[in-house]
């Protein structure tokens, strides 16, 4: 059989079926922003209006929600960073076969699915869960904690853990990729640790930080499940906001302008994100260049 | 240093398993409400759960769409990763974009996204629409593993292959896909978890089917019972049980092959 096509052509189904099930919807959604709904009819007309995205720009419910998204997307990835770094560094310093044992510790709870994990952080943060039953016992408070359940402090808690293997793999990841004698360099050069770490580690980790950031930002501005089976009254996202308009108000068209600006806002600061962030990491290199 | 790096993950592993250690407490406490001190020692609830058709019914509906998205994911994935591994690809950067937009949208927004345009063509959602849609979400996570295992192979055993007379099939089916069978069952693997572990893209295209994640959601708005302790700890045991045997299997075969390659010189 003469070799009619070649494996590059394999991409083509592949490429159709990402149109159809993925790019297709979102542009769908695009479209369906410019409709209108007939209520009496209850149907979409095409009106090509811009209706549903003015009310998306005036009213502030929308705009509260899609900057309560950001920011708790943002202060997620911050968390995430902070909390992932000297858990990524420590691995690197394990011998081979605890690196192997670490990374699957690592990342077996990101196996157990969505509801699992936000049900097991219920049972623990509950008014009768561990951590109000150890603070009683030691008599550190008098009745359970309310905020421990419902709060935005148990969403982010949840979030950060349900986050925070993606931002210690790519850390990670990039602090293995470094060469050991860099840092021996600096040390023989009388580099202390801090200096060795700041001036070193932290400038060639830089690619795997903006990778987990932009990651963990995405997934935790995104997620609707865990704000609300967690945040109580405070678990409104546009996300819950969307399913409504979708579901209960029939509003497609607005549901579509919020899903899409949501879209926006999200690769918008995640790319700037990662653009000032590899900006930084580069001006820095050519400061040190330009020193010596 | 290292006694920091020890400490550090000492705390994190804490962290990791703290939530699921707790279950596994109660899931085996006598008490019916949940709360500390605990009450004593019982099977109970694992016994509660043999008699619960809900939970068994929506565990069977689970399992039965998680391997066809396995199935779905592992095979596209190596469609896919064979494309993008290809010498003769010119729009492998967007090729690669495209596989990871799956990815990339937030889970929540893509499913309301396909929801609306299955209803709008009039396509029921149910089970076929929600293993398409959990097949798409899937494919980044196979694709990657497929690539990252492609591109490490020595491209001249196909090339000694094709030279020797194989045909294009006879040279995938005899040389590629043994080296692949690894990272295609890690793939299956992958795509049957992530699909368990789903409950986003089920709430908007499951329709009237509903899979176990779907159930304990809405049980769990209520209150919190034992018995979805007990079963919680039965869906971790399950899922860590496939993770280990595709690990197994990794490791069986890797043995196989470097004992074959011993044997050979």
């Amino acid at each position: 059989m003469a070799l009619a096509f070649h494996r590059a052509h394999f991409a083509v189904p592949v490429a159709c079926l990402l149109l159809v099930g993925c790019v297709l919807p979102l542009a769908l959604l695009l479209v369906f922003s410019f409709f209108e709904v007939d209520l009496d009819a209850f149907t979409m007309v095409p009106a090509f209006s811009g209706q549903s995205w003015s009310q998306i720009f005036t009213n502030p419910v929308f705009v509260f929600l899609i900057g309560k998204a950001v920011v708790s997307g943002a202060g997620t990835a911050v968390l995430a960073t902070f909390v992932g770094y000297p858990i990524a560094i420590s691995m690197t310093r394990l011998p081979a076969l605890w690196k192997g044992i670490a990374s699957i510790v690592l990342l077996t709870p990101l196996y157990t699915g969505e509801i699992v994990r936000i049900y097991a952080w219920r049972v623990v943060l509950g008014s009768e869960g561990l951590i109000n039953a150890v603070l009683q016992w030691f008599g550190l408070v008098d009745e359970p904690l309310k905020f421990l359940l419902f709060s935005p402090f148990t969403t982010h808690l949840v979030l950060l853990y349900n986050n925070l293997p993606f931002m210690v793999l790519a850390i990670w990841i990039s602090a293995e990729l470094i060469d050991k004698r860099l840092i021996e360099a600096a040390r023989d050069l009388g580099a202390r640790p801090l200096d060795a770490f700041l001036k070193v580690i932290l400038p060639l980790t830089t690619p795997g930080l903006a990778v987990g950031a932009f990651t963990v930002f995405a997934l935790a501005a995104g997620d609707m499940m865990t704000p609300s089976l967690l945040g109580g009254t405070s678990g409104a996202t546009p996300m819950a906001m969307i399913d409504n308009l979708f579901g209960t108000a029939f509003d497609w068209p607005l549901a579509s302008a919020l899903a899409l600006s949501l879209l926006v806002v999200l690769f918008a600061f995640a790319i700037g994100f990662a653009t000032v962030l590899l900006r930084l990491n580069g001006a820095r290199a050519v400061f040190r260049r330009g020193l010596k | 240093m290292t006694r920091f790096a020890i400490f550090t993950l000492g705390l994190a592993a804490c962290f990791f398993y703290l939530p699921i250690v707790v279950l596994g407490i109660f899931s085996f406490n006598a008490s019916s409400t949940m709360a500390f001190p605990l009450s004593g020692f019982t099977f109970a609830w694992y016994a509660d759960l043999v008699g619960n058709t809900a939970f068994q019914d929506g565990f069977v509906t689970s399992f039965l769409i998680a391997q066809p998205v396995g199935l779905l994911a592992a095979f596209i994935g190596l469609v896919a990763a064979l494309a993008l591994t290809s010498s003769r690809m010119w729009f492998r950067g967007a090729f690669a974009v495209l596989i990871l937009v799956p990815f990339l949208v937030p889970k929540t927004v893509l499913s309301i996204a396909q929801a609306m345009l299955m209803s709008w063509v009039g396509l029921g959602r149910g089970a076929t629409a929600l293993i398409l849609a959990q097949t798409i979400v899937a494919i980044p996570f196979t694709t990657t593993i497929i690539a990252a295992v492609l591109i490490r192979l020595d491209p001249r055993l196909e090339e000694a292959a094709r030279d020797l007379g194989a045909t294009p099939w006879q040279s995938f089916r005899r040389v590629l896909l043994p080296q692949l069978n690894v990272a295609l069952s890690a793939a299956y693997s992958i795509g049957v978890i992530l699909s368990l572990a789903d409950l986003t893209i089920s709430m908007f295209l499951a329709g009237r089917t509903q899979p176990l994640s779907l159930i304990v959601a809405s049980e769990f708005r209520r209150e919190l019972k034992p018995d979805l302790n007990a079963m919680q700890v039965v869906v971790l045991l399950l899922t860590a049980l496939i993770v280990a045997l595709t690990e197994i299997n990794r490791r069986r075969r890797l043995r196989g092959r470097t004992a074959h390659l011993r044997d050979q010189t």
